[in-house]
């Protein structure tokens, strides 16, 4: 290894062109968000306009923060994506623990199925809202 | 631990299971696994295949976790224990989960896509006893209190209020519970579909005598429901003793329709013994039940509102018994 | 080697632990923890006799064991002791205990704070419970509905309140210290993905907290102004609804599960490798799902109040948020099997219960998806299949796990093993007699049988049932009581075990027997399993090789190190033995449990001695000048002793208490905005806000007082100390004046708390914020008396950092207060 790519990893490391614990936590926070986006509006809605109140401008409105989730989501994915030595997988077994390549690797994997959690939970809270007419 | 003591764990466990018919047996009229409504017969259809998948699951991942412990021959790579863990841990659940979610949510109720209701019901929750109205298409209503009367295949829509504390308005055989809050109405829409006599309870923790807040539920077939009815409907007579119950001060808190006795605070007494129970589901009507209960109602029913009348002479409590049980 | 003897025996006084009865002011890690977790297991025999009498009453129908009000005192305390005072705290006892070894640190970095926590802890949970011997314990269930628990409950709901409240400041200092534990004080070069599993739980579980007691504090601030003081925030005929206090209780409990599960999950974590003897499977799924479990965990609140009538909307939004979280809690199990599977199993009694509570916890967790259909929950929901459900999740999740941790680690913490042969006993009973008291519950509770009834007709036909539930519970409890017998017998004449009994990988086993500072010395780190990967690394550590070997200036002493990488950062002087964190308890104690007697002379003594303990504490012990600016730590290394701003641990402990407390305020506003989603008029007719005026003048004075703390820190950093000395004298006037201004609205305008839910939860923001301005008042004189005698400098300024982060917070919630009481009404 030459000088020039030790200090680039060095470099590497102390900037985070890799990753760190607060971009792990992007994708969860965003499903809180949405979480509560959702239920504080339609909470707020059906209290103010009734329980027989149709659905219709609440659903638009979750539907526009779920695609916003998603999107949100979806970047937060892309990023990690691009980050150096990320993983898809948890294979452990093929790595040495001790470098910051492997700390990158596992915040990336931990951050990126965490995306996809988020997004399942993302959609799941959506399922309500496609066949609800009424607040009721 | 070997391997047969686990079985043996597995097949207690099936044991158990196995008596859920021979027990579910005995008593069915405050059952969720009796259904006779329709929102029960739904949710009993739901957990029964809830449970069946409940069992299956339970018994593959202990089966794979005795096998993992046990096993002689098992997978070595870790690529292995990823891709286990990636579709034991990760998809199969969210596919489950999101049809289970799906299917499950589409029985929540949506009222307003579906007809009005055929019958309204008025239920206060007090501690610790129902007051129950029914409500005439001409908009009166009809007081009673401790027992309730349903027609067969038609959709009751309860409007619940609680002047005191928390209670919860509970019918396992017909349905759901929906908590009874002080500062708020609540709406509940109940379908009984088989004819019979189901008992309800309060389901939330409202105070010591929480346990002894419980009423009859009778199913009537329509035209049977529209004789109750019009009885409930009809004043009585002032039986003899009245005057006794006016100056023993009855009267002030409970109503006897056709009388003078006027009171709102406790029960209506108008049909009193025509009623299944007494203390809100707690004893069966006799006199002697009665006569303990004018005696100290507080032994029964802890911390119930109703004063004792250990002060009367023996003799005219014995007179207000018969003239409690007269009131048909 | 004569230079290391005398390092050994100088490490040994430092870090001796006082005798006699002096041993009472001890704060190390090592003692402070097992008497946690010593109080935390009496605290639970406690509430399991109390369980016990639960399950004599309803052996057989219409019983007269107890009478009616003296079982709801019985069932209402054995929910709060089980959860608040042995779930919660046991977490706590064995984090302290086990977390710096398992890092590799000396002791955590504020010892004095977990004594503080542990003294609260202890005071509280004996008031709590003592209660009931006087016939005066909490009688409303461990959720304290209003209106049942405001109107109608005696002096046990304010003991219930204060008692919790009290213990609460213990959860909340204890997740101060275990945050900066993990975070700070790992061993060099322990990378945060070499960082064991557990201390990865014990993140998360700390993040959790923080963001679930304070909505219960903020709760218990509603509910004890209603009963002390006549607010009516849950009175519906003023206004007020008891359905707020569902939403802030539940925003709390439901995490709380998950804060009681994950960390004893975790412990199979650590076990679980162990036995199967290689290395975790799917470490970075086990991080994740603990991350993603403890996020999810806060969506799901709502789900035990699917009967109140919300529209089926919110239903729906929680039902979906339940089923989700069951994706992360199943990886981590999936995760467990993968591991055995690839390993090959010592069968042990740790691993037997590990097993045990694999097997019941995964009936809790699929009931647990049953209920999470909201129409399911219609019909089990405050039935006995909710108390199979939640006994199932509690003791597959967290006793059970917790048992295996006990046999685990006694031979670590004792010194002696306990017995195979009563361990094996022990669970059998313990798992049968489990399965025989709760496994026929489901079916009670689907014939139709509420939780919380004294009695049930003989008629029901439930008495079959609950006799076998009866006798299965008396089963379970001889099992358990077999394993405390097992840990309290006396073993002298048993061999002490040998170092690393069950060859474990993992730090806290370098550890030996006796030694209180953890290790001799701190090695470097390179991998998960430190031990099983180096073989030398005991020799090392032994012989004094690793880091901060010794303690030349006689003072207790760890290492600080990088969030991300473990770079050695810092040396931190860490506190010893004294009294002040317990005198400082017994002040705080004082000041709760006479409030709830309302003598308040008592109250305001307790309130002084809590205060004078702890600037006296703050004074003589912390952000201390050190003799000399760096230490050598040994491999060629020096490192400061005094840090200060974001590079301290204790501006972190400030940063993460203040996000508490802003939580807490965040859950007061909720409930103004509560109010007025479900008033159709907020403020209510005829009522007028506090106006525009003075809260726009107390916002402004807020921002004032901010930044001249800010300013005072700014320029005392430019070596401008007497100019900083006179920004902070300014700032004391401003906070005074903002104090004055901001009450001015409300007071001004006449809006009386006893009246309506508005003018009380006004007043409830208003005094919030003046509660907080005080605290800030003393801490800017105190930052003043720190500059004015030279115990701050501008190079040594560690206070003025934490002061003018607490007024960061503090001015956010003065400003947002001022806004939401003056501005909001004019939106509407």
């Amino acid at each position: 290894m030459s000088e020039q790519d030790h200090v680039t990893k060095e470099v590497r490391r102390e900037t985070g062109s890799g990753t760190d614990l607060w971009s792990v936590i992007i994708s969860p926070t965003i499903w809180a968000l949405h979480f509560l986006a959702c239920y504080v509006a339609a909470a707020i809605y059906c209290e103010k306009l009734g329980r027989d109140a149709p659905l219709g401008d609440i659903r638009t409105l979750v539907i526009v923060v779920t695609v916003l989730a998603l999107g949100g989501i979806f970047w937060s994915s892309i990023r990690l994506w691009r980050v150096h030595d990320r993983s898809l997988t948890d294979d452990d077994f093929e790595y040495e623990h001790n470098t910051p390549e492997e700390r990158h690797r596992f915040l990336s994997h931990v951050a990126l199925m965490l995306c996809v959690l988020s997004a399942v939970a993302v959609i799941y809270v959506t399922i309500p809202m496609l066949y609800l007419e009424t607040c009721r | 631990m070997g391997k047969g003591r686990w079985w043996l764990g597995i097949l207690r466990c099936g044991a158990l299971l196995a008596t859920v018919p021979l027990l579910s047996a005995c008593v069915s009229e405050q059952s969720m696994l009796h259904p006779a409504g329709e929102d029960a017969a739904a949710v009993a259809n739901l957990f029964w295949v809830m449970a069946a998948g409940t069992v299956v699951i339970w018994l593959i991942v202990m089966g794979i976790t005795v096998y993992a412990v046990l096993g002689k021959e098992r997978p070595k790579t870790e690529r292995f224990a990823d891709r286990f863990i990636l579709i034991g841990g990760v998809a199969f659940p969210s596919i489950t989960l999101a049809a289970l979610l799906i299917f499950g949510l589409a029985l929540l109720p949506d009222w307003v896509r579906t007809e009005g209701a055929d019958l309204r019901v008025h239920v206060t929750a007090e501690q610790y006893w129902w007051r129950i109205a029914y409500e005439l298409p001409d908009g009166s209503v009809v007081q009673s209190a401790n027992e309730l009367h349903l027609p067969v295949g038609q959709t009751a829509e309860f409007v619940l209020n609680s002047t005191d504390v928390i209670h919860s308005f509970w019918i396992p055989n017909l349905g759901g519970k929906i908590d009874v809050i002080p500062g708020r109405t609540n709406l509940w829409r109940l379908k009984p579909t088989e004819p019979g006599v189901f008992r309800g309870v309060c389901a939330e923790f409202c105070g010591p005598s929480h346990a002894l807040m419980a009423f009859p539920v009778v199913v009537h077939e329509p035209a049977d429901f529209a004789a109750f009815l019009e009885g409930e409907a009809t004043p009585v007579d002032a039986p003899p003793n009245h005057d006794l119950f006016i100056a023993s001060g009855c009267g002030a808190c409970h109503a006897v329709r056709g009388t003078s006795a006027g009171g709102a605070v406790g029960p209506d007494l108008t049909h009193f013994a025509s009623r299944r129970t007494m203390a809100a589901g707690t004893l069966p009507i006799t006199a002697e039940n009665l006569a303990s209960w004018l005696l100290d109602p507080k032994h029964i029913k802890p911390d119930v509102r109703m004063p004792g009348y250990d002060s009367l002479p023996d003799a005219e409590r014995a007179a207000l018994v018969s003239y409690l049980l007269d009131l048909q | 080697m004569t230079d290391k003897s005398a390092e050994t025996e100088q490490l040994a006084k430092v870090w001796e632990n006082p005798g006699g009865w002096r041993t009472l002011s001890d704060v190390n890690n090592s003692v402070v923890g097992l008497w946690y977790f010593a109080a935390a297991f009496a605290f639970m025999l406690f509430g399991g006799a109390l369980a016990l009498i639960i399950r004599m009453q309803l052996f057989v129908p219409e019983s007269t064991l107890v009478t009616s009000e003296f079982y709801s005192q019985v069932f209402t305390l054995h929910g709060t002791v089980m959860m608040f005072l042995f779930a919660v705290p046991i977490f706590e006892a064995v984090a302290i205990l086990i977390l710096p070894g398992m890092l590799g640190a000396r002791d955590l970095p504020f010892p004095r704070l977990s004594a503080f926590g542990f003294w609260c802890y202890l005071i509280g949970g004996v008031f709590v419970c003592g209660s009931i011997f006087f016939n005066s314990a909490p009688d409303a269930g461990w959720f304290m509905y209003p209106p049942l628990s405001t109107e109608q409950s005696g002096i046990g709901a304010d003991i219930w309140l204060l008692g919790l409240s009290f213990i609460e400041v213990a959860s909340i200092a204890a997740a101060v210290e275990l945050i900066v534990g993990v975070l700070k004080c790992r061993a060099p070069g322990m990378h945060i993905n070499l960082t064991p599993l557990y201390g990865w739980y014990v993140l998360v579980v700390g993040g959790m907290i923080l963001f679930a007691f304070p909505p219960l504090i903020a709760g218990d601030i509603l509910f004890e102004l209603e009963r002390l003081l006549d607010w009516p925030f849950f009175d519906v005929t003023r206004g007020g609804d008891p359905i707020l206090w569902q939403h802030l209780f539940w925003i709390f409990g439901h995490p709380e599960v998950y804060i009681i599960f994950l960390p004893a999950i975790a412990l199979l974590a650590m076990i679980v490798p162990t036995f199967a003897q290689r290395e975790i499977t799917g470490y970075s799924w086990i991080v994740l799902s603990a991350l993603g479990t403890g996020f999810l965990s806060f969506g799901l609140w709502v789900h035990h109040m699917f009967t109140t009538g919300l529209p089926s909307v919110s239903l729906g939004f929680f039902s979906a948020a339940s089923e989700a979280v069951a994706i992360p809690t199943g990886i981590q199990i999936f995760a467990f099997i993968a591991t055995v599977m690839l390993g090959t199993v010592v069968r042990s009694v740790p691993m037997l219960f590990c097993l045990g509570a694999l097997a019941i916890f995964i009936i809790g967790g699929l009931t647990g998806v049953m209920v999470a259909v909201a129409p399911f929950d219609f019909q089990v929901h405050d039935s006995y299949f909710i108390v199979a459900h939640l006994h199932y999740t509690l003791i597959g999740g967290m006793l059970f796990p917790v048992m295996a941790g006990v046999y685990y680690y006694y031979p670590l913490v004792m010194g002696k093993q306990l017995s195979r042969k009563l361990g094996i006993w022990a669970f059998w009973l313990m798992m049968i007699g489990f399965n025989t008291a709760f496994l026929p519950m489901h079916l009670t509770g689907m014939l139709g049988m509420p939780r919380r009834v004294y009695t049930y007709g003989a008629e029901r036909g439930w008495t079959e049932l609950n006799m076998i539930s009866s006798v299965g519970a008396f089963i379970f409890a001889a099992g358990f009581l077999l394993l405390v017998w097992d840990c309290v017998r006396p073993k002298k004449d048993q061999p002490q075990v040998k170092r690393n009994v069950w060859n474990a990988g993992t730090l806290e086993w370098a550890a030996r027997f006796g030694d209180s500072w953890g290790m001799r010395s701190i090695p470097r780190i390179n991998s998960r399993y430190p031990l099983w990967d180096d073989k030398d690394l005991l020799r090392k550590i032994d012989e004094g090789e690793g880091l901060l070997a010794d303690a030349k200036e006689g003072r207790r002493e760890t290492l600080v190190t990088s969030v991300l990488d473990a770079q050695p950062i810092q040396v931190l002087r860490v506190g010893g033995p004294g009294w002040l964190p317990m005198i400082a308890a017994i002040g705080l104690g004082m000041v709760f449990i006479f409030m709830t007697f309302k003598w308040w002379l008592l109250t305001a003594l307790g309130g002084v001695v809590f205060l004078v303990a702890v600037l006296r504490w703050l004074w003589t012990g912390t952000a201390e000048i050190p003799e000399k600016q760096t230490k050598d730590i040994g491999g060629g290394e020096r490192l400061p002793l005094y840090v200060s701003g974001y590079k301290s641990t204790g501006w972190w402990a400030m940063f993460i208490t203040m996000t508490g407390d802003l939580t807490a305020f965040l859950a007061l506003l909720f409930g103004y905005f509560f109010f007025w989603t479900i008033h159709p008029n907020f403020p209510p007719e005829g009522v007028d806000g506090p106006g525009w005026f003075w809260p726009m003048v107390a916002g402004l004075l807020v921002l004032l007082t901010w930044g001249l703390t800010l300013g005072a820190r700014i320029i005392n950093g430019k070596g401008q100390s007497g100019m900083a000395q006179l920004l902070l004298g300014a700032s004391l006037v401003a906070t005074i004046a903002s104090g004055f201004a901001l009450a001015a609205g409300p007071w001004t305008t006449g809006l009386d708390p006893t009246t309506n839910s508005y003018p009380a939860i006004v007043w409830c923001l208003v005094l919030w914020v003046l509660g907080h301005l005080i605290a800030g008042f003393i801490m800017q004189a105190y930052g003043l008396a720190r500059l004015v005698y030279r115990k701050a400098t501008p190079t040594h300024d560690a206070d003025l950092w934490n002061i003018a982060l607490y007024w960061h917070f503090t001015a956010f919630s003065g400003v947002l207060t001022a806004l939401v009481i003056g501005g909001f009404p004019y939106l509407t």
